[in-house]
């Protein structure tokens, strides 16, 4: 392998010649690494108590004693839980033989399902077979610790020193790491392997429209219908795409927690179409938006959408203003106006939906958007649907922004120059592909002086930034009502589906009634609005009110005012504040560490440590980085089209597998393809290393170290890790 | 003269040195031997062609810059300002507000939108504490609530936890959803579907998909408000033609070809748009005419079956089944899994090619999460349920016949709806003059018969302009007023224990949509609870609109 050291004249080469065929970027992986799904051990302990119990009259119990709750020991000390793991399997039987003689007792109905059943717990799903080191915790528990979670999907983290705060110290320099350029050859070569495979695409193009006719038959013009998509639209698919469409939409199965399984597949046909080969491998995952960990197919969150859909099913029936209004959408929703400190807020079934049909609602003919140039594809979506005026400022670039201000509000409106009815400026919080933070004081700087109005999308910060995970407000320390709109999704911190907008009433109420949302969307189902609530009560901290009135959530329905009041009762406006008790639903039950705010607590540390271990530890490295230290989006630059693929190949296929996200144009510029990481609190610090290790050697063979500044050794970078991410500042 | 050679020296030294290093930089650029003897063989053929090749780049490079130059100066139209009068026209700019609060109808209408506790279903309970008949929920066939579709939501759950953490693209496309678009094939007889995060946003996402500049589109003059927005994204040519007329697609299309030869532009791409139960009034398209007419002028079909999945056919296919169309006939069917499946979602089916350019183009298929695990196994096993018990439709069915024969009856409706539509628009019928709007009497059910709404039967007919949105005759009706009474109704209906629902529409629509209140049927109540229902609503009426005489 060691020869194997990408020159550069080499590395373009890798893109065109390094088809899936070849043994290097095979899918056949050495035995012993097939995720098998056999026997178990993972063991039961006694159920984890907490320490004190509410004596509330709101029925918030200890943790539950549902099978979720156990804790895994490496199989060597499993001694003392022998009695607990066969305790353990008897009560999985049972629940096997329960489920099986349910669905007979609606025989109309019990007809084999398309999907796969399986009803056994995930204890029984584990491997024995550890040897991709994704099972058990590299460090066994001590006897004090207790863990509550399934390894694979949240893993087991104990030591204290591995946690940070996610803050902004004030007076640094808002801008992230300085964004470097590679060497020129590096340039070079990236231009010239596009050239070269855009012309192998086009000779290849001539002669197989000549020799294989029947393959473009549907780009051509037949028989009196144009192509669908023409030869010449369709090129960058076919000829540069198709090469890397093995790292692409793998289809994946369970929970996409710290680990997930691929569904493997190959292709016999250039990656034309791919085929399940019928085996599994499970792989660290550093690619799912699960930034808080809140994937989970256990855990009291979890339990709780159980609960929920026995009692709600799966569907609210209908739009928001045509009976599909659930009592569970508006305590949801007052949730959300309390976590992020805003008056009132407002929930959407989908998260690009959120900016695509509400946009439309704030601006119109004659005014004007000015939008971050790498704004997401769904508020361009939304820009173009409300029909304002747009313009674009550089990245991130606050004298590009003001320097457009000036223009635009001095010029008014293209030809008649009448002033702009209103200027809105549309930037996200966290940039998913640069890990760039929104320069947020500066933008409310201006915000005073040019009075525009300020829509601010938080869809990845949100959860993942500031100390109290309330996003980039929280962040800076900024009061959030300087902001006129929040928008976020709960895709992505939350592990639940949907968007929302958070704003002050006037506001909510207006596009309530004016946004597309309300009249033509459907509603947000209710075990995804129950996960919103769990996750976010979790991360807040619940707060028991003295006296509940024993309707407090039909009351906090029909008046909004009482609500207000119930609130005020205790620190109405603090933020960031905590969740009353009336803002759940009555039949949650949440145990004791959801309720003080201790797990949430610690989802938000351990997500800021990992974050800036992997962003510092990869620079220290010698990587090109983008974004912000604190950022979990964490972009390595690879620049060469083809080292993204082989980059994602090998990722895959180390004795650890591990997933990762390749992009590449147009998603970025031309010659900035990128890897990124997406950072989660269910990674432990051996995950990271992991990462850091295997990017380590593939960076090497790849030619990817060209960043400045003081390098360290792997070695050195995980021992001193702690250190690493508590420094003031890296350079 | 020696003197200023001597102050002059130092400047030759330069230049020379700096054309030296040009040169060796020059010659180290790869190629760049080969570019030099081609300037220097071409000068030598021909001077002026050396001075004509530096005027066209020099030209060049300036149309670039200035077209550069152009975006941020607006061209001509840029005025000239210094900073201090910048500032000043930035002091003196007053922004509108972003919002203006709502009046107090608004106000009134928010306040009305019922708040139901616990499950929604045929029966729920709403925040007053009473529990109602739900005639406004989508709940067709009645799998809200099913127990085995819970128990598969649960399982899968457990396995998969709630959401998909990521786009498809990027690690959240999952067994499941494979296995839902592959059972929306299979209960459509399409090649593949795919399956999108929400229903609105699907055909918003998968007009512009396909549908680009310069290619045509023929539409419906009542789609749906999300077609609207679909076309409007996609920014190609738009042709319409009267609201569920299929003579006036005729033509329409006839004009096309006439002046795409006259013209003798390239061929390109067109797509007929239109729905199979029109959300805005319940009318039900011809699907075997407009099958042949797409074929005759060799159209694509873009039919979103939005209402009418999981609502009719035999066992819920929708409209092809009812026709006995084959789906493969329909280039892109778009249907809403949340609707007609009661889960979350929409789907657009078509052929292998149809799908997969989706999976790259379709915007919020590439730039959104997928849908959580469990949504979409609760919409396999809603299919799998719909499959193997037909006696779901014909319950439906049957509660649909017997409220239409109570409300067709009736004095003061009117109902644009297909008779076997179990979405029912109810338009108020005020029997004075001023309200005059033709009413057809409805159709009897037959599906090879197509209902149309306003057919024109007249030999006076005239096209409306296929340039324009706006009929050419539009329907007359006090918007205000109606949508007053219909309020009235809702609120009394809600007093007689049934819950029904104002169709809600934002003023943004194209053509103006006449207020109606909207019914949607659930083969969940019986037929007697239907039939009760249907008189509280008919009751209703005639206490409101009847009273106001
Ligand atoms: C900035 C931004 N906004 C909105 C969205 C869409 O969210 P969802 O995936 O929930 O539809 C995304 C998702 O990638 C995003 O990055």
């Amino acid at each position: 392998m060691e020869s194997f050291r990408a020159t550069p004249t080499f590395s373009f080469l890798l893109f065109l010649f390094l088809s899936p065929s070849t043994p290097f970027v095979s899918h056949s992986r050495p035995k012993g690494l097939y995720y098998s799904p056999s026997s178990t051990v993972t063991t039961f302990d006694d159920f984890v108590m907490p320490a004190s119990m509410p004596s509330s009259p709101m029925a918030i119990s200890p943790a539950m004693p549902t099978p979720s709750m156990f804790k895994k020991k490496k199989s060597t000390n499993a001694m003392s839980t022998a009695a607990s793991y066969l305790s353990a399997v008897s009560e999985a039987d049972a629940r096997a033989r329960v489920n099986k003689g349910s669905p007979g007792s609606t025989p109309a109905l019990s007809l084999s399902s398309s999907v796969t059943t399986s009803s056994e717990d995930t204890v029984l799903e584990e491997s024995d077979d550890n040897a991709s080191g994704l099972y058990y915790p590299a460090v066994p528990p001590t006897s004090e610790q207790t863990f509550n979670t399934v390894h694979t999907e949240f893993g087991h983290c104990g030591n204290e020193n591995y946690r940070y705060t996610s803050h902004h110290t004030p007076g640094e320099p808002i801008a992230g790491v300085r964004e470097q350029d590679p060497p020129y050859y590096v340039l070079l070569t990236t231009y010239l392997s596009y050239i070269l495979v855009i012309c192998f695409g086009h000779i290849r193009d001539f002669f197989g429209k000549r020799f294989k006719p029947s393959a473009y038959r549907h780009l051509m013009v037949r028989n009196g219908y144009a192509a669908l998509n023409s030869d010449f639209d369709s090129f960058y698919t076919r000829r540069l795409k198709t090469r890397l469409d093995d790292c692409f939409s793998l289809p994946v199965t369970g929970v996409p927690g710290r680990t997930i399984v691929l569904l493997d597949r190959y292709s016999s046909d250039c990656n034309v179409s791919f085929h399940p080969t019928g085996t599994k491998t499970r792989a660290l995952n550093i690619s799912s938006y699960n930034y808080l960990g809140f994937a989970q197919g256990n855990g009291a969150c979890t339990d709780a959408v159980e609960e929920a859909v026995k009692r709600y099913g799966v569907c609210a029936l209908g739009t928001r203003l045509e009976a599909g209004t659930l009592d569970l959408h508006q305590q949801a929703e007052s949730l959300v106006a309390r976590f992020m400190g805003m008056e009132d807020a407002l929930i959407a079934s989908m998260g690009f939906a959120t900016n695509s049909t509400i946009i439309p609602a704030l601006v119109g003919k004659g005014s004007l958007v000015i939008s971050d140039e790498f704004n997401h594809a769904s508020i361009r979506f939304g820009v173009r649907l409300s029909g304002a005026n747009v313009r674009m400022f550089k990245h991130n670039n606050m004298e590009s922004l003001e320097k457009l201000l000036r223009e635009v509000i001095s010029q008014g409106q293209p030809k008649t120059h009448r002033p702009w009815k209103k200027i809105l400026v549309l930037v996200e919080g966290l940039y998913s592909m640069e890990g760039s933070l929104v320069n947020l004081p500066r933008i409310l700087e201006l915000k005073q002086k040019y009075k525009f109005y300020l829509w601010v999308d938080e869809a990845h910060s949100v959860g993942a930034l500031g100390p109290h995970g309330r996003g980039v407000c929280d962040y800076y320390g900024i009061n959030p009502r300087s902001v006129d709109i929040l928008m976020g999704t709960f895709t992505k911190s939350f592990g639940a589906a949907g968007g929302y907008i958070a704003g002050n009433k006037n506001i909510i109420d207006r596009l309530r009634v004016s946004a597309h949302t309300g009249p033509y969307t459907e509603a947000m189902a209710p075990p995804v609005l129950t996960q919103v609530v769990a996750s976010m009560a979790s991360i807040m901290g619940v707060t028991m009110l003295p006296e509940k009135p024993a309707s407090s959530s039909l009351s906090l329905l029909r008046s909004p005012d009482s609500t207000d009041n119930a609130i005020t009762g205790l620190e109405a406006t603090a933020y960031p504040g905590t969740a009353p008790s009336s803002a759940l639903p009555p039949w949650m039950h949440l145990p004791q560490s959801l309720i003080d705010g201790s797990d949430g607590e610690m989802r938000l540390r351990r997500l800021a440590f990992n974050t800036r271990y992997l962003n510092r530890a990869l620079r220290k490295l010698g990587f090109i980085t983008y974004g912000n230290d604190d950022s979990p989006v964490v972009p390595l630059l690879l620049f060469h089209p083809g080292k993204m693929a082989v980059f994602s190949r090998m990722m895959r296929t180390r004795a650890t597998p591990i997933v990762v996200v390749v992009v590449a144009y147009p998603a970025t510029p031309l010659v900035t393809s990128r890897v990124r990481f997406c950072l989660s609190a269910s990674h432990t610090k051996e995950d990271v290393d992991c990462v850091i290790k295997a990017c380590d050697e593939i960076g090497d063979l790849l030619d990817l170290k060209h960043g400045d500044g003081e390098r360290w050794p792997l070695e050195e970078i995980i021992s001193r890790a702690v250190e690493l991410v508590n420094m003031k500042h890296v350079p | 003269m020696s003197g200023s050679a001597a102050t002059l020296e130092p400047l030759f030294t330069f230049l020379n040195y700096s054309y030296n290093t040009f040169e060796t930089n020059f010659y180290k650029i790869p190629g760049s031997a080969v570019v030099a003897r081609y300037v220097k063989s071409s000068h030598q053929n021909d001077p002026g062609r050396t001075l004509l090749e530096v005027i066209l780049i020099i030209f060049a490079i300036r149309t670039l810059l200035q077209s550069r130059t152009r975006a941020d100066h607006s061209g001509k139209h840029f005025i000239q300002f210094d900073e201090k009068e910048i500032d000043d026209l930035v002091d003196e700019w007053i922004p509108e507000p972003l919002v203006y609060p709502l009046d107090q109808k608004e106000q009134a209408d928010l306040a009305s939108v019922p708040v139901i506790v616990g499950p929604n279903g045929p029966k729920p309970k709403l925040a007053s504490g009473k529990t109602v008949v739900n005639l406004a929920s989508y709940n067709y066939t009645g799998l809200a609530g099913n127990e085995h579709i819970k128990e598969r939501g649960i399982e899968t759950l457990r396995k998969y936890g709630l959401g998909s953490c990521g786009p498809p693209g990027f690690y959240g496309y999952q067994d499941v959803h494979h296995q839902l678009e592959q059972d929306i094939a299979d209960f459509l007889g399409t090649e593949a579907a795919i399956v999108y995060s929400q229903s609105f946003s699907t055909i918003s996402s998968v007009i512009p998909a396909f549908c680009k500049r310069g290619d045509i589109i023929v539409a419906d003059r009542g789609v749906n408000f999300a077609i609207q927005k679909g076309l409007q994204i996609s920014r190609c040519t738009v042709r319409w033609y009267d609201h569920n007329d299929l003579k006036s697609l005729e033509q329409v299309l006839e004009m096309v070809e006439r002046e795409r030869r006259k013209k003798k532009s390239p061929l390109t791409r067109r797509f007929i748009v239109t729905e199979g139960i029109f959300d805005v009034d319940g009318a039900m398209s011809d699907l075997p005419k407009l099958v042949e007419l797409k074929q005759k002028y060799k159209y694509r079909l873009i039919l979103d079956e939005s209402v009418s999945f999981g609502s009719v056919g035999r066992t819920g296919r929708g409209l092809t089944e009812l026709y006995n169309v084959p789906a493969t006939q329909i280039d892109m069917l778009v249907g809403s899994v949340a609707n007609g499946l009661t889960s979350g979602g929409g789907f657009c089916a078509g052929s292998e090619i149809v799908v997969k350019h989706q999976r790259i183009n379709g915007t919020s298929f590439v730039f959104s999460a997928s849908m959580p695990a469990l949504l979409a196994v609760a919409a396999s096993e809603g299919i799998n349920i719909l499959r193997n018990s037909p006696s779901i439709l014909s319950t439906l069915q049957e509660n649909v016949r017997a409220v239409r024969s109570i409300l067709d009856r009736a004095d003061y409706i009117a109902i644009p709806s297909h008779p076997a539509s179990p979405m029912i628009h109810l338009y108020v019928r005020l029997p004075s003059a001023t309200f005059l709007m033709p009413q057809t009497p409805a159709t009897p059910f037959t599906p090879s018969l197509p209902s149309l709404a306003h057919s024109p039967t007249s030999p006076s007919f005239k096209l409306s302009n296929p340039l324009s949105v706006a009929p050419r005759d539009p329907p007359v009706f006090d918007a205000e007023l109606e949508e007053r009474l219909l309020q009235d109704v809702v609120e009394e209906c809600l007093a007689q224990g049934v819950l029904v629902t104002r169709a809600k529409r934002l003023n943004q629509e194209l053509n103006p949509v006449r207020p109606s209140i909207r019914l949607a049927l659930s083969a969940a109540l019986t037929k007697k609870e239907s039939e009760k229902a249907a008189n509280v609503v008919k009751a209703a009426f005639t206490k409101i609109v009847g009273k106001r005489r």
